[in-house]
This record gives C-alpha cells, structure tokens and sequence, in this order.
C-alpha cells in the first residue's frame, strides 16, 4: 500500500497519460498514485482512462489550473 | 459513467499524504467575465466597421469556447486509438462528421434546387499524393506537437507557452508550403479528381452512404476500444 | 471590496454556475455544440469552418514585415488572394476568428478559474513544438487545409478527399505516436 507520485505539471497531451499509463504498469495492486498536472485535457482524459481500466479515481483540484489526479491501483 | 472532472465529495481513496494545496485559490471569474466583455467590444468595433468581421470573431469566440469546455481535441481523435486504445473521443468526432453531413447536405440540396450555386464547394478539393503526403505530415505534426490548429489556438488560450512556439512555427510552415505550393500543384494536385459525392450517387445516395459509413466506424471504434481496454463503459 | 470577493467565490459555487462554466462539457456535448454552429457557419457565410489557410496569410504579412515579397508565389497569385494580403490583419475575417478561438477559449478557461501559465518545461517540449508546428503548417498546405478545414468541413460537404485526408491523417498519427513514445516522453 505504497504511495507514489508522478509530477506531469507543464506537460502537454498525451504525456501525462502515456506516463501514467507506464508508471501504474509497476506499481503493486492497492499502490496509490498521485499524478500532478496542469493540462486541462489530461484532467479529463486521465481520470477516464484510469476508470476504465477499472481504478478507483479522484481529481483534486489544488490551484487555479492545477490537479493532483489520485488513482487507487484495484487490478 | 462519472465522465466530469469533479471530485466526487465523499473520498474513498485514503492517502497518507495531505493534499498540495498552498494556498487558498484566485478567484478567476471577474477576469473571464472582463475578457467576455473585451470580446462583446470587439466584436461591436469590427461588426461596426464591417459586418463580417464581427461576425467571424463572434463565431471564432464560440468555437474556442466550446473547443475548451468539452476538451474537445481532433488530435486524440486520430492518436488515442493509437496509443491507449480509447475511442471516446472519436466517436464523438464521428457523430459531429454524421450531423453536419445530414444538416450541409439540407443547406447544399437547397440551394443546388433552386437552380442556385451551392455554398461551400471550396472545401471540395482534389485528391491526389499531395494530399496523402499533407495528411501524413499533419497527423505526425498534430501528434508531436499536442493539438492540431484549431487545438493549438484554444491552448495558446489556455496559456500554454509550448503552443505559442508550435503557432508560430505552424505559420512558418505555412509559408514554406505556399511557396512551394506551385511545385505540388504541377505535378499532382492539377492532376487530382475532385469528387462530390453526390456527382456520384446523387444526393440521397451520398449522404445515406456516408452515414453507413460512419454508423461501421463508430461501431469499429467501440469495438476497438472494448478489444484495446476490455469493455467500454459509455 | 471584500463584498465583491464574496460575490464571485458564491457565484463560483452556484450550482447552476459549477454546471455550465467550471465542469468540462462531455465529448458528445461539444460534438454537437460545434456541428451546430459549422451549420450557423455555412448558412450565414456559405462557407464552413477553416482554421489553416488563415496561417499561411499570418506567414506572409510576417515575411512581409521582414521585407519578404510573395505577390509572385503561385499560391497568392489569385486576386482573391491579393486582396486579402492587401485588407491586412485585422481587417481578414479568418484572422479574426482564429483570435477568436484563442480568446473564447481564454474566457472559457477564466470563467472556470482554471487559468494556469504554462511555461516550456524541456528543451523536447522546444523541438516538439518546432518540428510539430512546421510539419503542420506544411502538410496542411498540401492537404488544402487541417483537421477542420480538410477533414470535418470536408467530410461535411460531401467530399471525398475529407475521407481521403482521414486515412492519411490517421497513418500520420501513428507514426506520430510511435515517435512520441520514443524521443518525447
């Protein structure tokens, strides 16, 4: 039950979501990951790759453009 | 399916980290409603000065603000399949391609039966390798660079500095390709067809064609994401 | 001026509020908000929406203001063509609307108080952008247009090269992801 975090701020789409796609990869089941960004469609498109993969999702909103994406590791 | 970004208030992740909060937020809206005002001004000035004007920034304004609001991207349209096997968004650009055919088409068979010259025939161009080898080009570009034009604009929108360089190198490369446009035109686009489809199998064929058409896309499209992610949930 | 600080964080919460300007639209929303207004495009204008012919334009009034000429290139040859050189920036109704993208999207990105400058981060992110851009422009230049003007305006008209310009397109975006994961990420 390990928790990671995965810093995305300032990277431009599909970035984020390919290296959260890669870092969820080695992570245990139960291992939390929380990705920071600031691309408003990765706020989008990462919470819903990660639901359909079957993850517990939930997106913070930290700042004015800023999200901490926190996904829960279930498979 | 919770397809919106708000964070659902009840959490259920527990994490042993707080959250990075800093500080409490700006509050932003003041701003955005002074740029809506800055837009109205604008769009009177121009229309003032020439109807077209304010009517194409108006439109301008509301593509942009829909483009934002639905994150609405042709980019992933084309690369999400590619890279994470999700559809979602291509489906939705296949549903925009199915009701602007059927609501032209309408405008376009008005016009063409009143013996009048059909608007927007434009955009009817010449397939030939110049298109292949553009669109080959594009699709790497729009990859590479994270948006496509209409993206880019909405994230320079957004505040992207990254975008502002692509703009401007989109513009320059703009202009290398017009200035060898020439070239292209001689050796393949001059000998190119341009195909209406309804030329070919007159109105009702076209448009009921190119709905089939995209009606086995968008089923292609689900079953590859269900096939790419096991099972698509909208 | 603390009352009016009130106001807006209230407004910001107002359900109504949160609904419309600060939760992103769904795909299909935006699928057809924007085909609606390409049919209010083509009916007010008679023609649709295009974004990248606009941008070879910006290229030649900059070449211009370097003291470049391009009234002998075949592609501005056409008077048409002169003339919108000749009108000038701000008074190009493309121009127009492609500033009003970037503004709309700004107001839209205000309204939800999600307004963050994102400055370059790596020198991959400087060469993604130059060699993403110029590919762009270039490749839209052959194609007649981009994803908007050669491929959802055409396609929309009943156009076959809009079909053809998606397969290539698509074929691009391949490679495009495969270069991406190599040298980007």
């Amino acid at each position: 039950m390990a928790e990671f975090t995965l810093d995305c701020l300032g990277e431009a789409c599909p970035i984020p979501l390919m290296k959260t796609e890669k870092k969820l990869e080695g992570l245990a089941v139960g291992d939390i990951l929380i990705v920071s960004i600031d691309h408003s469609c990765a706020m989008k498109n990462i919470p819903e790759w990660a639901r359909k993969q079957g993850h517990n999702v939930e997106i913070d909103e930290v700042d004015d453009g800023e999200w901490e994406v926190v996904i829960e590791k279930t498979k | 399916m919770p397809e919106t970004g708000q964070a659902s208030s009840g959490s259920s992740i527990r994490r042993s980290s707080t959250s990075s909060r800093r500080k409490p937020k700006k509050n932003q809206i003041p701003l955005g409603m002074l740029v809506v005002v800055l837009m109205v001004v604008v769009g009177l000035v121009q229309a003032n000065r020439e109807p077209m004007l304010g009517f194409y920034w108006m439109m301008g304004g509301v593509f942009g603000f829909i483009l934002q609001k639905s994150r609405f991207c042709f980019t992933a349209s084309m690369r999400d399949p590619c890279i994470t096997g999700s559809t979602s968004v291509t489906r939705a650009v296949l549903i925009a391609f199915a009701i602007t055919t059927i609501m032209f088409t309408a405008i376009k068979f008005g016009y063409a039966s009143m013996g009048l010259p059909v608007p927007g025939m434009s955009y009817v161009t010449p397939i030939s390798f110049a298109t292949a080898a553009g669109g080959i080009l594009f699709g790497i570009g729009m990859v590479i660079a994270g948006g496509c034009a209409s993206g880019t604009l909405m994230r320079v929108g957004e505040g992207f500095f990254m975008q502002i360089l692509s703009l401007f190198f989109f513009v320059v490369g703009s202009l290398v390709g017009a200035a060898h446009f020439g070239w292209w035109k001689e050796k393949f686009i001059i000998h190119g067809p341009s195909v209406f489809l309804p030329d070919v199998f007159g109105w009702v064929g076209a448009v009921v064609l190119q709905l089939l058409i995209i009606a086995c896309l968008y089923k292609a499209a689900a079953l590859w994401e269900e096939k790419k992610m096991g099972g698509s949930e909208d | 001026m603390c009352a009016v600080k009130a106001f807006f964080d209230k407004l910001g919460k107002n359900e109504t509020y949160v609904k419309i300007f600060k939760t992103p639209f769904t795909y299909l929303t935006g699928a057809i908000l924007l085909s609606i207004f390409q049919v209010v495009s083509l009916g007010a204008t008679g023609d649709p929406w295009g974004v990248s012919g606009t941008f070879a334009n910006w290229g030649a009034w900059l070449y211009r203001l370097v003291g470049g000429n391009v009234d002998r290139w075949y592609y501005f040859s056409s008077a048409g063509a002169q003339a919108v050189l000749d009108r000038g920036f701000l008074n190009d109704p493309g121009t127009m609307r492609n500033l009003g993208i970037i503004f709309g999207a700004l107001a839209a990105v205000l309204l939800a108080s999600q307004f963050k400058i994102k400055k370059i981060k790596s020198k991959k992110q400087v060469v993604a952008a130059v060699v993403g851009g110029f590919l762009m422009g270039y490749g839209a230049r052959l194609a007649y247009g981009c994803n908007i003007g050669a491929l959802y305006s055409a396609i929309a008209s009943l156009s076959l090269s809009g079909w053809a310009f998606a397969v290539f397109l698509f074929i691009g975006a391949f490679f495009g992801s495969k270069l991406l994961r190599k040298f980007f990420m």
